[in-house]
């Protein structure tokens, strides 16, 4: 990957919204296209846990993971409204214009987890950069061994991609157990952090020869991990995607440095065994 | 590398051949007091410019990397949506850049150019942007306290880098040619062959000039080691953190410092702009994220993040060359005193300090 020496690096590419999905409360899906059929072409090869800059004219630019997974024809961002950008993407319509470049990132090896199990571990919006792994894994079913999802939210209102989890939940392939903080709306399935989910009966957590997805809000994770370890699982066999404030996405800004890392660069996706290394708060 | 000899009535010379192959020349300049700059040269100005003078403040890291520079334009008309990128390609050169600058410029190259992706701005400007490096020889004027090149190996004479460098002997300039542009210029009659005795007379003035450094070891090596190995104590950063005033100046003024932010600015209804602007690790802002969380909040974390920048031996490696050139504009303008010198030192002090305690393995 060695751009030729008159390509921009921070030129994006126009793009055209489709369709807005309300996902959860402050959290939409865009589907979106790219306005040149050769762009959308070359973006397609991204790999799951890559990332892409999402510029909106006149406000700035910000980084997005790519939720679809490679295998599926659709390009999409799954975002929640918090910042300048993000709010003027939600107020975009069908239609309306904005603008991407990318894939960026190194995304997770998934040719590297074949014949292993593979556990995902996601709170909340956690689950966006994970949607592209969990679809990879289950296209190329035969690759991987068991496929374990645990997934918390909030409440049962906080859980997104409905449609996603409905079928995981109903596929013979993949174990998927979902969990709330607070039981609202009729919620009658389990209630307690998405770690209590590794202890309830029935629940048999692939350890040996497993790769742990983990992504969620930093004091979910730091739980999380500290149940995986106890569990037995080796630093090196978690992994994570990072965020960090980026405003190049390729390495030149300097914003997104964490120690010796560059997350836009040498991540987004890191190994527990890495992160501990960092040598600064995630 | 070849080398003549200019007397010191000709030595504007060099500028004017630039000037007369469509250059901008960009040359320093004394203002009031210790005030200096660098300045476009003109037929009003080109007298003025002056060769043994204190390095100015603002790094010449500019003319490559302008503190606001744009990257393009965005137009709006009926539905379109056109991207339109500004770049600049000027013809340049800067006459009378300092060894320690110059090598802030070869670690910029290896950032923006050397490495997986390339900065097409970057490039575009320093592709036609000739340097003649002055060797700083006048103890008075060139070299003051905070001066450290000795230290950090850039200077005062640079051994690479230039097109050409000049080298004062008294009446005359001895003149080295870096590349086959700065070669191509010896063709004027201005330039003599150089003897011995000039060669001889070049060597005692910089061994003599080499010992008028008041900064003459710096323990760079051994502050890489501690902070490579992640053992500097966390109350040395606390130390260096309780100077910071976080004015951001010490970035600001680094000719190798490369960290920027991102901004789109309206330009009317229907259209924008997006501009890049020198962005500084001191700063809190740096890392704070939109919802407001913010990962490195202390200032002792971000004076931390600073120096493991430039300091680490992983980033060394990386570039090949360490993001500190050895000016001393940090140790100037810091009011704290916590610019590049000090801090090495701090954190030399203080390691050696834990290691005399520390039972040795083997």
């Amino acid at each position: 990957m060695n751009p030729s020496a008159t390509e921009n690096i921070y030129l994006p590419k126009i793009a055209v919204l489709d369709r807005v999905v309300d996902e959860i409360v402050e959290v939409k899906t865009f589907h979106w296209h790219f306005e040149d059929p050769a762009d959308q072409a070359a973006f397609k090869k991204f790999r799951p846990g890559q990332f892409a800059q999402v510029s909106l004219f006149g406000v700035g630019e910000f980084p997005a993971s790519l939720p679809p997974s490679p295998t599926e024809d659709a390009t999409f961002f799954t975002v929640k409204k918090v910042g300048s950008c993000t709010t003027a993407l939600h107020a975009l319509q069908p239609g309306d214009k904005f603008a991407v470049r990318g894939p960026y990132g190194n995304g997770f090896p998934m040719e590297e987890y074949e014949g292993k199990n593979l556990v995902f571990v996601a709170g909340g919006i956690g689950l966006i950069p994970l949607r592209s792994c969990i679809i990879y894994a289950l296209k190329h079913r035969e690759k991987y061994n068991r496929i374990q999802i645990f997934l918390g939210a909030k409440t049962p209102r906080d859980l997104m991609y409905r449609d996603n989890l409905r079928e995981w939940e109903k596929s013979a392939g993949v174990e998927c157990y979902l969990t709330v903080d607070r039981a609202t709306d009729g919620w009658t399935g389990h209630v307690g952090v998405v770690g209590s989910l590794f202890k309830k009966p029935g629940v048999e957590v692939a350890v040996d020869n497993t790769i742990a997805f983990v992504c969620g809000p930093p004091v979910m994770f730091r739980f999380v991990i500290k149940d995986l370890l106890d569990m037995g699982f080796q630093a090196r066999n978690i992994v994570s995607t990072l965020e960090r404030y980026m405003k190049c996405g390729v390495g030149k800004c300097g914003h997104c440095c964490i120690g010796v890392a560059y997350v836009c660069t040498d991540g987004p996706v890191f190994t527990y065994e890495q992160i501990r290394k960092l040598g600064e708060d995630i | 590398m070849k080398a003549r000899i200019l007397d010191r009535a000709n030595v504007l010379k060099i500028v004017d051949l630039l000037r007369e192959q469509g250059r901008e020349v960009f040359a320093p300049f004394g203002g009031r007091g210790r005030d200096t700059f660098f300045d476009l040269v003109t037929n009003d100005n080109r007298d003025q410019i002056e060769i043994h003078l204190p390095n100015p403040y603002y790094p010449p890291k500019r003319f490559l990397l302008p503190h606001i520079e744009r990257l393009f334009r965005i137009q709006r008309t009926n539905g379109l949506i056109q991207i339109e990128p500004t770049y600049r390609e000027p013809r340049r050169a800067i006459f009378g850049i300092r060894s320690c600058d110059l090598a802030g410029i070869w670690h910029l190259d290896r950032f923006y150019l050397g490495r997986e992706y390339r900065d097409v701005y970057y490039e575009k400007r320093r592709r036609n942007l000739f340097l003649v490096n002055v060797v700083c020889t006048d103890v008075e004027r060139d070299i003051d306290d905070d001066c450290f090149c000795v230290c950090a190996d850039t200077g005062p004479a640079a051994r690479d880098h230039f097109d050409l460098q000049l080298m004062d002997l008294g009446d005359e300039f001895m003149v080295v040619a870096g590349t086959p542009e700065g070669e191509a210029l010896f063709a004027d009659p201005v330039f003599r062959k150089a003897s011995p005795n000039h060669v001889e007379k070049r060597r005692a003035i910089l061994s003599a000039v080499r010992k008028r450094f008041k900064v003459a070891t710096s323990w760079f090596s051994a502050t890489v080691r501690y902070v490579s190995l992640g053992k500097v104590m966390e109350k040395t950063w606390e130390e260096v953190g309780n100077r910071c005033l976080e004015c951001g100046g010490c970035s600001y003024v680094c000719p190798a410092c490369t960290c920027f932010t991102v901004s789109d600015r309206q330009l009317g209804t229907q259209e924008a702009e997006r501009v890049r602007i020198w962005d500084a690790c001191a700063l809190g802002g740096f890392t704070r994220m939109a919802g407001g969380h913010n990962p490195r909040k202390a200032v002792h974390d971000r004076r931390n993040r600073r120096f493991f920048r430039k300091l680490a031996h992983h980033f060394i490696q990386r570039e090949l060359s360490m993001a500190c050139a050895g000016c001393g504009r940090c140790a100037e303008v810091c009011h704290g005193d916590v610019g590049m010198p000090s801090v090495v030192e701090m954190i030399r002090r203080a390691s050696a300090e834990v290691d005399k305690h520390e039972p040795v393995s083997h």
